[in-house]
């Protein structure tokens, strides 16, 4: 009898618990779709600030001061010191080395270069020295686990683009030129001895060959040029070489000076700055198993020996400042966003509850006691609730998926716990909205209200 | 309508016949409009704070001499730093001219130089355009005329704290500077040595000249964009550019993020739109007894769907008043928590959120209409 009231409930006027049910998907579809973007937003920003480069920077730890105005470090190639190539396999075997996103070491030198033959440059002493850059592209590490890892400086600075062609291939004799060096190489052409004064109006361009001498005099490799690079930076002006190719320039075989680690990081939050060196063994663990850069950095000093790693500062600070406000912001919104559906819906809940005032009191005339009506009313509330909240959840999970493909391109994992908290959040709302308006009902003398005052 | 007293009582005993009712009813529409109000002004007022956030990221703008590149190191005329503008979008532009000169560092009464990259630095802001930590700093020394600082890597190779003097000299030319502060980037900084421009100009043997000029500038990347364009106007002898490194991260970040919002918050808004007017419908239906009865004394359906349109209107202004100015101030304090500074209210926010608390009611009232076919005598036999 009781399921056959609620059931009845529902047939003998659908379009006003349709309504009902309306504003509690709807309600509930905002908190899904809220909640849903603001649990995958972190994580998402997150990979996209990995666009501003690396955060992490590995140099020697017993080095010269380094001599490095606007990225090209000046200090001859026999001054300083140098790190093993053949460690850097190890990155991939920290505690965080699934947030280890890319690596590039560098190694520069000085390079006599012109495209024309080799031996008009001994000749020539006013022709300028260029820095050549050597580093990884697409390059294939062996991780010591026996596996091997792809990865360069294409993905630490997202920023260095090609304006033509394409990079080079690690094993051949090929190399991407600055935008700015192409141009001006191109216009200085004549000055060389070979060049007959022939000033050459063609800039530098995918095909072309350069000749290499090094400093100290002897022939380098012959280069192919596959592509132009643009950086807006001071490798406008160089030539970016496989790493191999540098380390036999610079005659450091196997070497190179900088690392360039672009990591996954949590932003530093009060714990995350302080001194490892003053917490508790305890904090200490914490601290070393959570994704702070410092925490990060400590790591990959313990497994490349004898190296200095550094936090860059502007990176990891302006994007734990910027991530901790924008996820602070969604939250905020969230919450927002569920105490207007919650208002509305409770309003709706308790609107269901007061026009049914002839019913209560028939029900009570009938002989039904206060508690009864209230069970009976709260079932029903309880039904719509879970009807309400599955509709809802549906279809914020689509809005949230539609959100995250136009806005991150990728589609976010539909979250079951979600439907539970969704659920029960619907049906607190209703029961509360309905909570008032039924214990007014419970004290309704049915009398007057069957009479219709 | 020639009856307009008669029209306003009757609308009056709508809305107070049933407090319950009303208090429902205002509570939808409030927390309609305080979400929107809030959700409005919170969303204008993030999208301007997130261009100053991005300044946490340092100089994005970068004065170089034209034909500047790393082999022939040239160099700019000081007076380029007068004529850059004080400000973008509202915001001061910090701006710092920096020289670097190859020389050789000792600290006091050593012997032992060694080469570094010493800095001259003149302008505002150096700490904005070289984000970084002190990791010592003495603001009673920093206002000495030969104060310097030096890069965290820099003082360790020096073994120099905050009070002590470094030598500077380069072929023939000295100087001598006393440390204020040790700064940590983790950048090139870090092992460079930060003078007073004139110090680094007397070293170099460059009176007036300038390596570059950075510049730290607030605004979407549009506004960005056009004041570099500006500025490469306004100085033709040097090469004006945005650090591509930022400019592109900034750039994209900023779509993404402040899409994403605009996003959430249009969702939001909608579907808080349609919730509150599913809500209100639901009471709007309750009222057949009255369409019943009115339509039974005599009452026009024209005449009796403009009493309860005006009744929404009503109901509209006064939910939309009190909700908005709720979510406003409410809007404050969340800009406060997320920001740190409180969210400045604009005032266009509250009309138009009062508007569209009107446009819903008025919208939740649709229901209504339907009613007009409703026949009075089967009312008050009670069918429903």
């Amino acid at each position: 009898m009781f399921l056959r009231l609620v059931a009845d409930s529902f047939t003998r006027r659908p379009k006003r618990k349709m309504l009902t049910l309306a504003a509690l998907a709807l309600g509930m579809a905002v908190a899904t779709a809220a909640l849903s973007v603001s649990l995958d937003v972190g994580d998402r920003l997150a990979q996209e600030f990995r666009s501003l480069g690396a955060n992490l920077l590995v140099t020697p730890e017993a080095d010269s001061l380094p001599l490095e105005i606007g990225g090209v470090d000046y200090r001859p190639a026999n001054a300083g010191a140098y790190l093993p190539e053949a460690d850097l396999g190890k990155l991939k075997t920290i505690f965080w080395r699934h947030n280890i996103k890319a690596f590039a070491p560098i190694l520069e030198a000085q390079v006599k270069a012109s495209p024309f033959s080799e031996y008009s440059l001994s000749d020539s002493p006013s022709w300028p020295a260029f820095t050549v850059i050597g580093t990884w592209v697409n390059h294939e590490v062996k991780i010591p686990d026996g596996t091997t890892y792809v990865t360069g400086i294409e993905k630490t600075n997202p920023w260095w683009q090609l304006k033509e062609g394409r990079w080079f291939r690690e094993g051949g004799n090929e190399c991407v030129i600055g935008k700015n060096l192409a141009a001006a190489m191109g216009t200085r052409l004549g000055e060389l001895p070979g060049s007959g004064g022939v000033v050459a109006k063609d800039k530098l361009k995918p095909g072309s060959t350069l000749f290499t001498y090094t400093l100290n005099g002897h022939l380098g490799p012959k280069l192919d040029v596959v592509g132009v690079l643009d950086t807006g930076g001071p490798e406008d002006n160089a030539i970016v070489v496989p790493l191999d190719i540098a380390q036999s320039l610079a005659g450091k075989p196997g070497e190179y000076r900088r690392l360039y680690v672009s990591a996954l990081t949590k932003p530093e939050d009060a714990f995350g700055r302080k001194d490892p060196k003053s917490m508790t063994p305890a904090e200490f663990d914490r601290w070393y198993c959570s994704p702070y850069v410092s925490a990060i950095a400590l790591q990959i000093g313990q497994e490349l020996k004898g190296t200095d790693v550094r936090v860059i500062r502007r990176v990891a600070e302006g994007e734990g400042t910027i991530l901790t406000r924008v996820r602070t912001l969604l939250w905020l919104v969230t919450f927002a966003a569920l105490a207007a559906a919650a208002l509305a819906v409770g309003a709706s809940a308790a609107a269901s509850v007061l026009e049914r005032r002839t019913e209560i009191g028939l029900m009570k005339a009938l002989g039904a006691g206060s508690g009864l009506v209230g069970v009976l009313l709260a079932a029903e509330q309880l039904l719509v609730a879970f009807v309400g909240g599955g509709i809802g959840y549906a279809v914020g999970i689509l809005l949230a998926r539609l959100l995250g493909e136009k806005i991150f391109g990728f589609t976010p994992e539909p979250k079951l716990f979600l439907l539970f908290i969704v659920l029960v959040l619907a049906s607190f709302i209703t029961l509360l909205g309905s909570a008032y308006p039924l214990r007014r009902a419970s004290q309704y003398d049915p009398a007057p209200i069957l009479r219709g005052e | 309508m020639g009856n307009s007293p008669m029209f306003w009582r009757i609308v009056r005993r709508l809305i107070t016949a049933n407090y319950g009712r009303l208090f429902v009813i205002l509570l939808a529409l409030g927390a309609g409009a305080a979400i929107t109000s809030a959700l409005l002004n919170l969303q204008i007022d993030a999208k301007r704070r997130l261009t100053t956030e991005f300044r946490a990221l340092g100089a994005n703008v970068i004065v170089v001499p034209r034909d500047a590149n790393a082999t022939s190191g040239g160099t700019l005329d000081q007076t380029v730093i007068a004529g850059l503008p004080a400000e973008n979008a509202g915001k001061p532009v910090p701006a710092v001219a920096f020289l670097y000169v190859i020389g050789e560092v000792a600290k006091a009464g050593e012997i032992h130089y060694q080469a570094a990259v010493i800095a001259g630095t003149e302008g505002q802001g150096l700490t904005q355009v070289r984000p970084g930590r002190r990791t010592e700093y003495s603001a009673e020394l920093e206002k000495d005329p030969a104060a310097c600082e030096a890069g965290a890597k820099a003082a360790g190779q020096f073994k120099v704290h905050t009070g002590d003097s470094l030598h500077l000299r380069n072929q023939g030319r000295e100087a001598t500077c006393n440390v204020f502060a040790v700064v940590a980037t983790g950048g090139a900084e870090d092992t460079q040595i930060f003078t007073k421009l004139a110090t680094a100009q007397t070293l170099a043997e460059l009176p007036g000249r300038i390596s570059l000029v950075q510049l730290s500038v607030t605004g979407t990347p549009d506004s960005i964009d056009r004041f570099i364009k500006a500025l490469s106007k306004r100085l033709p002898g040097a090469d004006v550019h945005g650090i591509k490194q930022l400019a592109e991260a900034e750039g994209k970040l900023y779509n993404r993020i402040s899409g994403l919002l605009t996003a959430t918050v249009i969702i939001v808004l909608l579907l808080t739109s349609l919730c509150v007017m599913a809500g209100m419908s639901n009471v709007a239906i309750e009222r057949k007894n009255d369409v019943g009865l009115m339509k039974a004394i005599g009452g026009s359906v024209r005449r009796v769907v403009r009493l309860f349109l005006a009744e929404a209107i009503v109901m509209g202004i006064v939910g939309g008043l009190i909700g908005s100015a709720f979510g406003i101030l409410g809007s404050i304090w969340l800009g406060k928590t997320v920001f740190g500074v409180a969210a400045e209210p604009r005032w266009i926010v509250y009309p138009v959120s009062v508007g569209i608390t009107i446009i819903v009611s008025i919208a939740s009232a649709f229901p209504l209409r339907r009613l007009a076919s409703i026949r009075p005598a089967s009312v008050f036999r009670g069918e429903a």
